[in-house]
């Protein structure tokens, strides 16, 4: 179990997360959309999993434990922010 | 070499021919469904016997030409002059492995490179992106964000909707590589919302910038095939856009030493890696007119054998002195001989059957032979034997004579050996002279011998392009003349009795008959004189004059000093003759008539000052017998006039340095013969009769005696010596 969901709609994403978690993850996103995301236990996370953060313009609890998520990926939720602004101003 | 590999090669070989006859006829047809399954058929052909020998580069570098005319044969793509160009070269660098394998047998070290960039010339088919090498707005923007990061590479990923559902992870791909710098997710506007997202398709599109080597990226991404385009970052610095960019630079001068110390068994090696990356840098430096020339002195070098030939064409990339147009023709030449030697022979299994039926019957006559021997030693009567004899004699002769035939008979090739290599050559040419002509040839299946078929390409492409460049008007003149815009050459070739006839006809303006005139007149050919009074068919042959070259411009295909001589000498080396036919306006034929066999020679025997010669009878023009009073001395030498003809005599005796007593008769024989365009009278003692002979070359000591062409052994065991008279003619 990589995908842990708490009751209060935390998520948190542990060890080494696959593509079958990614379904998990947006259905999720989609009950809970302000939920928390902890990805700081997170080694490697399949390329569906981070395409759903970044659709989800999700700003994780971090830092990752995996290098490549630390140094790649949360950069791209990170720099984000504007994205995001842009994407609410508009709703 | 094992069996495996040499069969492999004569394989690859006649399916890439195969290939290039059905790409070359596809180009000008491109609804040929039959010629374009031919081609797909061999490309996959090919690509299979590659994997057989674990050849897995070829394999790669076909498997993209292969995808392409299978889209072609799916109506997905049209057929296209790049398209069948791009299908040629990939055949070019397959045929290049192939040279390098038949040297040691193993597949060559550097394939990957040279694979990879035959593959990516498909890429764009394949994603449907422009073509690879031109810069991309997103490699501007993406370097732009991170300026001074130390990239060397840059690439673009796009995965596939489905990739997930192939079990692809783009990211780890990415992570994959050792020392990725930069990742990007490249901006497609605002995500849809979460409850329309699909988390099943690949929506992400990933620009990344790295260090090292496109190939060591191109590496780690195999498995990503055309989903991913890597651009090489080092020639994009914009601040040195006319120069080299240092790391450029360096990689240039790296090659050059490589050259330099290049080893003979790892020269082709080191040629084709050399070349592989100036070929990239000048790619990826958007100086594709340049490419060509590089890759034609890669070609030119790996032909000849000489690293010097690609140094220069690198040193010249280094200075910015390498004109695009520069197709390094004269190397073409100096690569034709390692080509056109066949190393093996296919012989039909009839023709080997055939003698392995004479070799039965030849020992039936031994054994016949010995019986007459006993009986002779058991004193048989006389004229009974000498009938025996004479029965048995008839029988060998026979049977030697058939075996001479059918030996003759395996060393043929038939003219498509030599042909086939001219419609790719063509086109070529074509396209560098901007004439638009095309090739049909006409008798590929006769044949000669090998000798003379491997001999002959040399002589016809210097004909060919001779045709092209100053036989075929250009089209606005052709057009204006009646005729197509398009000009027709013709290779015809056909067995004619003992002879084999190669014609090359073109339908051009024919030769301008004024101006071998002029010219020859200018260049001292011969005096006005003689040249104003010169038969029409004479002054056309004086384009076989050494130093002759009518073309007004020297253009890059031909008018390089070596002349129409040069192709006359090559065809009477071969026992052959050159003649030329032209009609103003309506076009020129050349025709080579050659013998069907270089191994026998007919000769007429002369006797000498007690010496035996043998006059090759194909230059004998007639014998005559002339009064001494006749010959007149002219300088230093002797003449005698033949009708209206004044004929140098060439006396045997002191020309070759025989010694021997001067003839004293009122009469003398003189063989009127002509070689090399000369006529000449040789003075002999005696004729002799005609023979058939298998001319032996003159070998060791005797090799350097002028005049002498070879020898052959007589039946009473004397030696004829057989003159070469197109050297006593000189």
């Amino acid at each position: 179990m990589t995908l842990r969901l708490s009751a209060q709609g935390e998520v948190a994403l542990v060890g080494d997360c696959s593509s079958a978690d990614a379904e998990d993850l947006l259905r999720h996103l989609c009950a809970h959309p302000e939920a928390e995301i902890d990805w700081r236990r997170c080694q490697s996370a399949h390329t569906a999993l981070v395409q759903v953060l970044i659709a989800a313009t999700a700003r994780p609890i971090g830092p990752p434990a995996g290098e490549f998520l630390a140094r790649f990926i949360a950069p791209l939720l990170n720099q984000d922010e504007h994205r995001k602004n842009g994407v609410e101003g508009r709703e | 070499m094992n069996e495996f590999v040499e069969q492999f090669l004569v394989e690859c070989r006649e399916l890439i021919e195969q290939a290039t006859d059905d790409l070359l006829t596809l180009e000008g047809k491109p609804d040929d469904s039959d010629r374009l399954d031919g081609a797909f058929r061999a490309f996959h052909t090919l690509k299979g016997a590659a994997s057989i020998v674990d050849f897995d580069a070829m394999a790669r570098a076909l498997h993209g030409a292969e995808d392409v005319l299978s889209s072609v044969r799916a109506g997905d793509e049209p057929v296209t002059p790049d398209l069948i160009s791009d299908c040629l070269t990939c055949l070019d660098q397959v045929s290049r492995w192939l040279d390098a394998m038949r040297q040691d047998g193993e597949i060559p070290a550097d394939a990957d490179a040279a694979a990879d960039e035959v593959a990516r010339r498909f890429d764009r088919f394949r994603a449907g992106v422009p073509v690879a090498f031109q810069p991309l707005p997103w490699i501007e923007a993406l370097v732009g964000r991170h300026p001074d990061v130390g990239a060397t590479v840059a690439l673009r990923y796009a995965p596939d909707r489905d990739a997930f559902l192939r079990g692809e992870d783009p990211l780890r791909f990415l992570a994959a590589l050792p020392s990725l710098l930069v990742l990007e997710v490249e901006d497609s506007g605002p995500p849809p919302p979460l409850d329309e997202f699909d988390p099943f398709a690949s929506h992400l599109v990933f620009l990344a910038l790295a260090p090292g080597s496109p190939e060591a990226v191109r590496a780690v991404l195999r498995g990503v095939g055309s989903q991913v385009e890597i651009v090489d970052l080092a020639p994009l610095d914009p601040a040195r856009a006319g120069d080299w960019p240092e790391l450029a630079r360096g990689l240039l001068e790296a090659q050059l030493q490589l050259l330099d110390v290049a080893q003979p068994d790892g020269l082709l090696g080191c040629i084709g890696s050399a070349g592989a990356v100036v070929a990239n840098l000048l790619r990826h430096a958007g100086r594709l007119s340049e490419v060509a020339a590089i890759d034609s002195a890669i070609a030119a070098s790996h032909a000849a054998r000489r690293a010097d030939v690609l140094s220069e064409a690198i040193r010249r990339v280094l200075s910015g002195a390498l004109p695009a147009a520069d197709r390094f023709e004269p190397e073409l030449e100096r690569r034709i001989p390692t080509e056109t030697a066949a190393r093996t022979l296919r012989v039909d299994v009839e023709r080997i059957d055939a003698l392995v039926n004479l070799c039965g019957e030849l020992l039936v006559a031994k054994n016949a032979l010995g019986h007459a021997a006993v009986q002779a030693q058991t004193g048989m009567d006389q004229s009974a034997l000498a009938a025996l004899l004479k029965d048995q004699h008839g029988v060998l002769q026979r049977l030697v004579d058939e075996l001479q035939r059918s030996v003759l008979n395996i060393r043929v090739l038939p003219m498509r050996y030599v042909f086939q290599r001219f419609p790719r050559l063509v086109r070529e040419m074509v396209v560098s002279l901007g004439k638009p002509a095309h090739l049909v040839t006409e008798g590929d299946d006769a044949e000669a011998d090998k000798v003379i078929i491997e001999s002959l390409f040399e002589p016809l492409l210097h004909v060919v392009r001779n045709a092209l460049d100053h036989g075929v008007e250009d089209a606005a003149t052709r057009t204006a003349a009646g005729k197509p815009a398009a000009a027709t050459i013709t290779l015809r070739a056909r067995r004619e009795s003992d002879n084999v006839m190669v014609e090359l006809s073109d339908d051009g303006g024919g030769i301008d008959v004024a101006r071998v005139r002029a010219v020859a007149a200018e260049r001292g050919l011969a005096t006005s004189e003689a040249l104003s009074s010169m038969a029409e068919a004479d002054l056309i042959d004086l384009v076989f004059s050494a130093g002759f070259s009518t073309a007004a411009a020297v253009t890059s295909l031909s008018g390089r000093g070596v002349g129409m001589d040069a192709v006359r000498t090559a065809i009477e080396r071969l026992g052959g003759r050159v003649a030329i036919e032209s009609r103003k306006g309506l076009g020129t034929t050349v025709r080579f008539i050659l013998p069907f066999a270089v191994l026998v020679s007919r000769v007429l025997t002369v006797e000498a000052g007690g010496q035996w010669f043998g006059i090759p009878l194909e230059s004998v023009l007639e014998t005559v017998r002339i009064r001494r009073e006749d010959v007149r001395p002219v300088g230093a030498a002797k003449a005698f006039v033949l009708r209206q003809r004044t004929v140098p005599l060439i006396d045997l005796r002191e020309t070759l340095g025989e010694p021997g007593d001067l003839a004293t008769g009122d009469e003398l024989d003189v063989v009127v013969a002509a070689a090399g365009g000369r006529l000449g009278g040789l003075e002999v003692d005696r004729l002799g009769e005609r023979l058939d002979v298998m001319l032996k070359p003159m070998e060791g000591l005797l090799s350097g005696m002028p005049g002498i062409s070879g020898t052959t052994m007589l039946g009473d065991g004397r030696v004829l010596l057989v003159l070469d008279l197109q050297e006593l003619l000189q």
